[in-house]
């Protein structure tokens, strides 16, 4: 690899050359032991600019807008006629109030929750206790 | 891609209706949707607009997604993107022209919270960079995308990605000079 695409690749990609395309690591990894003093350079002006990109922090979801997207997801298929028969209607009013409650204990914790991923982890979790969301 | 799509069997899942499939995509994807559209748009309410429109065309394609072509969360991107897009063009039809790339006028005399004020004139001199240039770095740098999956959502070239987070970077560097500097 040239001094001139290690610093290509640099100024695209940033000071961290785990985040470079894997097939060009190796090479910039044989130029930073042949020419440490350029490529620690090249680096650390990069990783300058990665760190001030890294403070603009995104804002966490916010529950209401959770509890949009899951209400406008496909109906479960076997969505019975039945239903009204079997479920009275005080029965169907508890459980309706019951989700409130567990989407209010969501937006409350995801209020405290630092994160958006965190936040929708648990909005999801108050909406539905049996899953447990994931790589958030 | 030769590799099987980590959300194929959840997307099956959420077709059929299965509602905890249902919360468990909203769980996986959202933040990082959200971020996309909140760093491409500069504004939470439209960045809203755009997850929940995402979200509504995942719901019409789940029953009906075939697995062996983009993976789930590349058509997520794409979807998302075009969205913005859609945006951006109405921004630009209402105002009369792009913001000019100029230097950010730095922090203000009486602010308190440092890291605050970083993260609104890092967003401040993103949204100056032509629309491109903020995709490839919000898709790379944000995002983490790998360079190939980067250059397919913007249907352009490695070699052209690379140019667009150059200049892009470049016009960071200039715009937060005094915060980039050692």
């Amino acid at each position: 690899m040239t001094e001139e695409r290690f610093k290509v690749l640099a100024e695209a990609y940033g000071g961290d050359i785990s985040r470079w395309p894997p097939d060009e690591r190796e090479a910039a990894a044989a130029l930073m032991a042949a020419k440490p003093a350029f490529t620690q350079d090249v680096l650390v002006e990069a990783g300058l600019l990665d760190a001030v990109l890294d403070d603009w922090t995104r804002q966490p979801a916010p529950a209401a807008l959770v509890a949009r997207i899951v209400a406008g997801a496909p109906a479960p298929r076997r969505a019975s006629r039945w239903r009204g028969w079997l479920m009275p209607a005080g029965l169907s009013a508890g459980l309706a109030a019951a989700g409130v409650a567990g989407l209010l204990a969501g937006v409350q914790l995801s209020e405290q929750a630092a994160e958006g991923g965190d936040a929708v982890a648990l909005v999801v979790a108050a909406l539905d206790p049996t899953i447990v969301a994931e790589e958030v | 891609m030769g590799q099987t799509d980590p959300d194929e069997e959840l997307l099956a899942r959420v077709g059929a209706g299965d509602p905890a499939a249902v919360r468990a995509l909203v769980a996986r994807k959202l933040p990082r949707l959200l971020a996309l559209a909140q760093r491409m748009l500069g504004d939470a309410a439209e960045a809203e607009d755009v997850a929940q429109e995402t979200f509504v065309r995942a719901w019409r394609q789940a029953a009906a997604w075939k697995p062996g072509g983009a993976r789930f969360d590349t058509w997520m991107h794409r979807v998302a993107l075009n969205l913005c897009y859609d945006r951006l063009r109405r921004r630009r039809e209402i105002a009369t022209d792009q913001p000019p790339e100029q230097r950010d006028e730095g922090p203000g005399p009486d602010r308190g919270l440092q890291a605050a004020d970083t993260g609104r004139r890092v967003g401040r001199a993103l949204q100056a960079l032509p629309d491109r240039q903020r995709e490839a770095i919000v898709l790379c740098h944000y995002q983490e995308l790998g360079n190939i999956e980067a250059a397919g959502l913007m249907g352009v070239s490695v070699e052209a990605l690379e140019g667009l987070l150059g200049r892009g970077r470049r016009a960071l560097r200039l715009a937060l000079a005094d915060m980039v500097e050692p």
